[in-house]
């Protein structure tokens, strides 16, 4: 009995099977074409869209880390101001596994004055502003971020610079800041000289030796000088051995979790947290742009489900005396209806299978070597395992949908009524 | 044997109701050779429609072969359909996709014992002769032709009745003749039962018997034995 019913089975799937290869084979042949091309841009769409958007996410990412906090952040503990002993606990943290480097940061801020001397008044704010300078030690700081790589003018500090600073280009202004010109000093070239006023009334005059571009706001409006010449205004003797913080560069592909919770191990004081932690602002703005990406995917998804149900219910009902036909003859429903999953099933499968070639070889690999120029860095398609799987899934059910649901309102009419259409 | 008791068949309802079958009673034996003529309208095609179980009666009996056919579930319709009854269409009724020799071997292949249906199909062919012609498709061939593959498809699966709804109707007068004189050569040969509706006069030479209908019953003494 058992035999026979597996038997009957197989059988009524050879005859849904023999259906839906000739409807395909011997049909009118710009069909399986359009619905093949409908779903193969259905499927690239969705795809290109949520990469897009996770693209410009990685980017968003990949500029905090590179600009702005590395890996991980270590700074001084609720109470304290600094981090003393630095050069130890630099020492100590570099000596990790899984380290790549680290970076002291002796920060303060200041008031910044440009063309200073052609104001006309002693209430002329002028070209001035107040903004983050950052002492830095150029050699280590090339090992935990790459604003030495985006200078737009001029070069990047050398250990033993004094009279010299580096400006990020929101602070120095020009044609391509993305805040206004009056917040900016207004146009500082590569060269020029700069006054910047320390807390104390402490002022140093400074020659301009380069302008950096990171494309992260945080990170372009921010100065440096080298980390000596930033000791000698607070107070040589009090800050030798000091640093406002360390950044941490970690060895690709090692977890900032696992490298944080070793740094704990070593007896590391201090705040210390990744860089995903320190997002703030940012990780609001990438969440946003999450919760925008998962609608416009979500809309695409329902979009391509509806064209592609149109699509294929369409053909089915041009196919419905056929039907008629079939059901006159005897043959079963489940096989009349099984014809018709299996032939969506095929359109679906070779669209997405089509939409993945052209994913796959034709725009991830122009993408990649033609990434966007976006304001906020170079954006390149990023292709998520869950967006693929997203979207053949959606696809693959509107398909089975679009070939079900049709057959199947048609089952549930007169024989007559589909034949003859009365 | 064909039985069918106090048939009703209302199309639509209120004030658009028409009632095409208004209490059909009628007997076939096994074996006869039966016309069902009328003019338009009269109701011939839907009392086959009902016959062939494509459609069901708003209310009345039926029987074939001593099984009550509207008590059958869909399914079980469906598998009469397939294996019991040879139903011809009036218009061409094959399937595009398909050659006529698939068109032919489908019923077989969807049956419960689908052996040899190929063998059986081109054999079915030559039957009708279009032996020569099994990979061609609808399309190549004739309305004539056609109709004859339509033949060898409702007797594939030997079905004990053959029922045709004015199957020479869309034809040439020689394709006509051929498809009647098939009819006439399986209902002798095979002892198949056959109904064939019809409203050409001269197609009564070829049957055992006319049943007439007028406004949807049979006309007194039209369906004596």
């Amino acid at each position: 009995m058992k035999y026979i019913s597996v038997k009957s089975i197989m059988g009524n799937l050879a005859i849904t099977l023999f259906l839906a290869y000739k409807s395909i084979l011997k049909g009118n042949r710009w069909v399986p074409i359009l619905l093949v091309l409908v779903m193969a841009f259905s499927f690239v769409n969705l795809i290109f869209t949520a990469s897009i958007i996770t693209g410009v996410m990685r980017t968003m990412d990949k500029q905090l880390v590179d600009a702005v906090y590395s890996n991980i952040v270590l700074n001084p503990e609720d109470d304290d101001y600094y981090i003393d002993h630095v050069s130890q606990v630099q020492k100590q943290i570099e000596q990790a596994p899984g380290v790549a480097g680290a970076s002291t940061h002796l920060d303060s801020s200041a008031f910044f004055e440009y063309q200073w001397k052609e104001k006309q008044t002693q209430t002329d704010k002028g070209k001035s502003g107040t903004w983050k300078v950052i002492g830095i030690n150029p050699e280590q700081e090339a090992n935990v971020t790459t604003i030495h790589n985006q200078m737009i003018e001029g070069s990047y500090l050398t250990e033993d610079d004094r009279d010299e600073i580096v400006l990020g280009v929101e602070i120095a202004g020009g044609d391509i800041t993305q805040t206004e010109a009056f917040l900016t000093l207004g146009g500082v070239k590569a060269g020029d000289k700069v006054r910047l006023t320390y807390p104390d009334n402490i002022q140093r005059e400074y020659t301009v030796k380069g302008i950096f571009r990171a494309r992260e706001l945080q990170a372009d409006l921010v100065a440096f000088v080298t980390q000596k010449e930033m000791a000698s205004v607070l107070g040589r003797n009090i800050f030798y051995d000091r640093a406002s913080q360390i950044l941490i560069r970690s060895e690709p592909n090692i977890d900032e979790n696992i490298l944080i919770a070793e740094f704990r191990d070593m007896g590391i004081k201090g705040e210390i947290r990744s860089w995903s932690e320190y997002g703030g602002a940012m990780r609001s703005t990438i969440s946003t742009f999450e919760i925008i990406g998962s609608l416009i995917n979500g809309v695409g998804l329902i979009v391509a489900t509806i064209v592609m149900f149109i699509v294929i219910y369409i053909n089915v009902i041009n196919r419905k005396r056929q039907i008629g036909i079939m059901r006159a003859i005897g043959i079963a429903q489940g096989t009349i209806i099984g014809s018709y999953l299996v032939q969506a099933l095929f359109y679906a499968g070779s669209g997405i299978a089509l939409g993945w070639i052209v994913v796959r070889f034709l725009l991830l690999p122009y993408f990649i070597n033609n990434p966007l120029d976006l304001p906020i860095g170079l954006v390149s398609l990023t292709v998520q395992p869950l967006t693929m799987g997203s979207s053949t899934a959606g696809l693959i059910l509107a398909a089975i949908l679009a070939g079900v649901i049709p057959a199947w309102a048609i089952m549930k009419q007169s024989i007559i009524k589909v034949i003859w259409g009365t | 044997m064909i039985i069918a008791r106090n048939l009703h068949k209302i199309y639509g309802r209120g004030l658009a109701a028409t009632s095409a079958l208004k209490g059909i009673d009628l007997a076939i034996n096994s074996g006869e050779f039966v016309a069902i003529m009328g003019r338009s309208g009269s109701g011939k095609s839907t009392l086959l429609h009902l016959l062939g179980l494509l459609d069901m009666p708003t209310c009345g009996e039926i029987y074939i072969e001593d099984t009550d056919v509207l008590k059958l579930s869909e399914r079980e319709r469906a598998r009469f359909r397939l294996g019991r009854l040879g139903y011809v269409f009036q218009e061409y009724s094959l399937l595009g996709e398909l050659s006529i020799w698939e068109n032919v071997y489908l019923p077989a292949l969807c049956s419960t014992h689908p052996s040899d249906y190929k063998k059986r199909a081109a054999a079915m062919l030559g039957i009708v002769g279009l032996g020569k012609r099994l990979t061609h498709y609808p399309g190549e061939v004739s309305g004539g032709e056609q109709q004859r593959v339509a033949i060898a498809r409702a007797l594939i699966n030997e079905p004990r009745t053959l029922l045709a709804d004015e199957p020479t109707a869309s034809l040439d007068v020689t394709s006509a003749k051929v498809v009647l004189e098939l009819f006439q050569k399986l209902n002798k040969d095979l002892g198949q039962t056959i109904v064939m509706v019809t409203h050409e006069p001269e197609d009564e030479k070829y049957v055992d018997r006319v049943i007439w209908l007028e406004d949807g019953l049979i006309i007194p003494g039209s369906n004596n034995n």
